[in-house]
């Protein structure tokens, strides 16, 4: 206190009075000071003016098509009749041979080629497929329903003619009654009759250059062998389950599906090829592998009447190597 | 200097509350704590490790203190999970360490069980990593002309082998092995153990 | 006064020289006020933070009983459906339909010793013959779950409603302790169950012992390095993030030697080892560890997220270009031999850490890079889950020798 009176007596300026008006507004001064340094402050960490917050790289790539459909999920299968029937039609559809083995003659399922148990986008989904049908298809010069055209996949992808039963399942079979349950069941809230962006494969334009199976070799061995072996048929685990589905050759699809067409398969590639590295290969690349794929030995078009070239001129147009001569060996003529 | 006393009583007034803040008010927290279940008490040459590992100041580079998943990388880092307090319940003093210019240790038995890699490393750092900054610890072991029974020779790179006769590690080296080898905390921690949860945050993902 | 600092310097013999007293800065004020504010912030920021935490560990705690008391029919879903599908109907050619099986059929014994050690030989199932490797699930499954699965399989699948009592269980697991996988039906019909007969014969395949040289390396190490086991444990089953070896691919297991030799992984005490080796070392090394059976010693220790896990395992992430880790580890993440090695059963640590170090570059060796993007698209807490979720999967049975000159190439 003697200096304070010191202070105040050497000054002589102010009373006393004033000077605790002075400390209180100096008070008043700093905390508000101090409250606004604060505010400021945290504000500019929030907007990150003094620093990156060290918030972690955005990895994860927006969905692949922010506009595309999601299906619902596992979780909302209802209970019931109607969920029992979806979650058959699900089994038959990921577990084809052994859910529908009747009428499967290859060791293909479903879900080898419509991903994420016809879920994902590019890879013709179920969800696209079911609003699309009843349609006219150029294949077959008819209107097919849904039952029809799950007939075809039956027919040429599952290679049913090599099936216990040899064929298809009969019009109006439980499996199709069960997998048409399942695919409503994935199209829940999609509009029908427009055409779903994601729907079906990607066409891919056709390169200038053209394709080439010897090309494509190169690709396949480089990109796909590491998984479907460098036979193309595919590799199992110690169980002697397939994981990797055989490509071509007996177990495989036959020249009949839409996936031994090879401007089919390139937009499959392309988009969804290798497993969770889709669009990482350029079209031409895409082409090629396809190319290659699909210009081996595969069992044969069950709509072959007459010869092979026959079928040839009758199914065969575009970009299919059915009847053609590759390495010294007209194809088509199946595998036994 | 002008008014020693009331600057005096306000220093130790300070000092003493941090004291109880910082000292007796979390010793009387953490006394009665039971130890982590599964933990173990060290072993009698464990314990003289654990001398050596004070001896030769590790605590300087190396911490004793994974952090949780919200603070570090570390369970991803193979450093164990969060330590908790009931960990050290027989680490007297324990050595935590605040450095981190080598990896932490806490779990190093778990993730690195071999004696023989111990005692390379320890030996020498850069015969298994080039780039290590870890000191050397030679003296710990000693040059002989040929393996006498029961000596444990290291095994190194060669390199690094001396020019004749073999490296075996002293009664020392061989403890602060043992040391290490033994700490191990990946016991899962119960859920109310007294820990550090510095940044968890709400709806984070864990 | 006045005239003493006015005037001329004439100091005082009584002057004391002082500092008037000057005020704190308003700036200085200012800031330990902010500072103030800020500690109070943190203060409650940390206890918010200390209750988050104890909650969230308290949910993992009250999940954790709850998975361990799932029912029979959960255990189902979670543990065999994978390979003997929803509805029990097996994989054509690789695995037994449960459905009907009279190895469900007959006494509990059966079933649940089979569940105890594990399936290795060929085994006859309503007329069809699988050659069967089954997981033992002794390391992740308790007596009462084995007891209640077992309740459930017999009911659904054998139509016997009888419950069976996890007492059964513990004596059997002491009665088959340390067993191996069972050499197929025939000796199961043998051991339990004479009414399963006949069953396929099983030549047991000479297991050849590794030779002297490669168990010198595996239990001694050589001149320059170290024991394999010194590390990986006397059954190749790890610890942290020291991986289990045991059952992996052979083919991949010399592989990764190679990548430690040439830098396409990272890791310097590998390294010291991988050069120590010969190259007829590494590839007998291979052999020797993917013929290893070894329980699982690996539980989930990472925190993370199990059911978030099995999502990410079994069905992938595919809008964020994530297909499931079994599409192409096999089902079951038994991998598929050579390429791609078996996930089940690692350690956490281990499984997060390299999944950290394909981002980070430290690990490139991936065929095609293939883990390189779908490792960049997991976060830190899918890395854990799916780490973790890995590692209360029963371990890879034993492939049968006929694999191992396949892996050889």
């Amino acid at each position: 206190m003697i200096d304070d009176d010191r202070i105040s007596a050497e000054a002589q300026d102010s009373p006393k009075q004033e000077g605790a008006g002075r400390a209180v507004r100096r008070g008043v001064i700093a905390l508000g000071g101090g409250a606004a340094l604060f505010v400021l402050v945290s504000m500019a960490f929030d907007l990150g003016w003094l620093r990156d917050r060290g918030e972690p790289v955005k990895n994860r790539e927006a969905p692949q098509a922010m506009h595309t459909f999601f299906p619902p999920g596992e979780q909302a299968i209802p209970d019931g009749p109607a969920g029992d029937a979806i979650k058959r039609g699900q089994a038959i559809f990921m577990n084809t041979r052994m859910n529908a083995k009747d009428f499967v003659g290859n060791h293909l399922s479903c879900s080898n080629c419509h991903l994420d148990g016809g879920r994902k986008a590019d890879s013709a989904p179920m969800w696209a497929a079911w609003v699309s049908y009843p349609a006219y298809r150029k294949k077959n010069k008819q209107i097919n329903t849904m039952e029809d055209r799950i007939k075809g996949c039956f027919t040429y992808s599952m290679n049913a003619q090599n099936s216990p039963t040899g064929g298809a399942p009969p019009a109006g079979h439980d499996v199709y009654k069960d997998l048409q349950t399942y695919m409503h069941w994935l199209a829940t809230g999609a509009p029908t009759g427009k055409k779903m962006l994601g729907a079906g494969y990607p066409e891919l334009d056709k390169p200038a250059g053209g394709y080439d199976p010897a090309r494509g070799k190169l690709v396949y061995d480089a990109k796909c062998a590491v998984c479907h072996g460098s036979d193309g048929q595919g590799q199992r685990d110690l169980n002697g389950r397939l994981v990797f589905p055989p490509l071509w050759g007996p177990d495989s699809y036959n020249w009949g599906a839409g996936m031994a067409r090879v401007n089919t398969a390139a937009g499959f590639i392309k988009a969804n090829m290798p497993l969770g590295q889709g669009n990482s290969l350029t079209d031409q690349q895409a082409w090629d592998a396809a190319a290659f794929i699909d210009s081996q030995e595969r069992p044969r078009d069950p709509r072959q009447k007459g010869s092979i070239a026959d079928n040839a001129k009758a199914n065969h147009g575009g970009d299919s190597y059915y009847g053609k001569v590759v390495g010294g060996r007209q194809l088509g003529a199946g595998t036994k | 200097m002008n008014r020693i006393l009331p600057l005096g009583v306000i220093a130790l007034g300070i000092l003493a509350f941090a004291t109880l803040m910082l000292v007796i008010g979390p010793a009387i927290q953490i006394k009665s704590m039971a130890p982590t279940p599964g933990l173990a008490n060290y072993s009698a040459q464990e314990l003289r490790g654990r001398e050596q590992y004070v001896a030769q100041g590790c605590v300087y580079c190396h911490s004793q203190q994974p952090r949780s998943a919200d603070q570090a990388p570390d369970a991803e880092r193979g450093w164990g999970r969060a330590a908790v307090a009931s960990d050290y319940v027989y680490d007297r003093p324990h050595q935590l360490g605040t450095m981190r210019t080598g990896p932490d240790l806490f779990n190093v038995g778990t993730r690195l069980p071999s004696r023989d890699w111990h005692l390379t490393h320890l030996y020498q750092p850069r015969a298994i990593f080039a780039w290590s900054i870890m000191p050397g610890y030679p003296y710990l072991f000693e040059r002989k002309s040929r393996a006498g029974p029961g000596d444990v020779v290291v095994s190194l790179p060669a390199e690094h082998r001396p020019a004749e006769g073999v490296i075996v590690a002293k009664p020392a080296a061989l403890d602060l092995v043992a040391y290490l080898q033994g700490l191990d905390h990946t016991n899962p921690a119960p859920a109310r153990a007294v820990r550090d949860d510095g940044y968890s945050e709400r709806g984070e993902p864990r | 006064m006045k005239t003493q600092l006015s005037g001329p310097p004439s100091p005082s013999e009584t002057f004391e020289p002082y500092e008037t007293m000057r005020p704190i800065p308003l700036g200085v004020l200012m800031i330990a006020v902010a500072l103030a504010l800020w500690g109070v912030v943190l203060l409650f920021d940390n206890s918010e933070a200390v209750a988050i935490g104890q909650a969230e560990r308290a949910d993992v705690l009250a999940d954790q009983p709850a998975r361990s008391d799932a029912d029979g029919a959960s255990l189902f879903s979670a543990r065999c459906a994978t390979c003997h599908q929803p509805n029990g109907s097996g994989v054509s050619g690789a695995v037994p339909p449960l459905a009907g099986s009279p190895f469900l059929a007959g006494r509990a014994e059966v079933p649940i010793a089979i569940l105890l050690r594990g399936i290795d030989g060929p085994i006859r199932v309503r007329d069809t013959v699988y050659d069967g490797h089954m997981p033992s699930f002794a390391s992740v499954l308790s007596d009462e779950e084995i007891a209640r699965l077992v309740s459930y399989l017999r009911e659904r699948f054998a139509d016997r409603p009888a419950p069976v009592a996890a007492e059964m269980v513990t004596a059997l697991r002491g009665e088959l302790a340390g067993g191996s996988g069972w050499k197929g039906g025939q000796e199961l019909a043998a051991r339990l169950a004479p009414e399963l007969a006949p069953q396929p014969s099983f030549a047991l395949a000479s297991r050849a012992e590794a030779d002297p040289a490669t168990m010198r390396l595996v239990n001694e190490g050589t001149n320059g390095s170290w024991a394999c086991a010194s590390c990986h444990g006397a059954l190749g089953q790890g610890s942290e993030t020291v991986p289990r070896l045991a059952g992996l691919p052979a083919g991949y297991i010399a592989r990764q030697l190679e990548s430690y030799l040439n830098g396409s992984r990272r890791n310097e005490s590998m390294a010291v080892v991988a050069r120590s080796l010969t190259r007829q070392e590494r590839v007998a090394l291979g052999d020797y560890y993917a013929l290893l059976r070894a329980p699982s010693n690996a539980r989930p220790s990472l925190g993370g997220d199990i059911a978030r896990g099995e999502r990410l395992v079994l069905e992938g992430v595919w809008d964020r270009g994530i297909p499931p880790c079994v599409s192409c580890h096999g089902p079951s993440a038994f991998g598929v031999a050579p390429g791609f090695p078996g996930l089940a059963a690692q350690h956490p640590a281990y499984t997060a850490s390299q999944l950290a170090a394909w981002v980070s570059g430290e690990r490139d060796n991936a065929q095609q890079k293939l883990m390189n993007g779908i490792a960049r698209s997991l976060d830190d807490a899918d890395r854990r889950a799916v780490a973790d979720y890995l590692a209360t999967l029963p371990p890879v049975p034993v492939a049968a020798t006929k694999e191992r000159a396949d892996d050889r190439r």
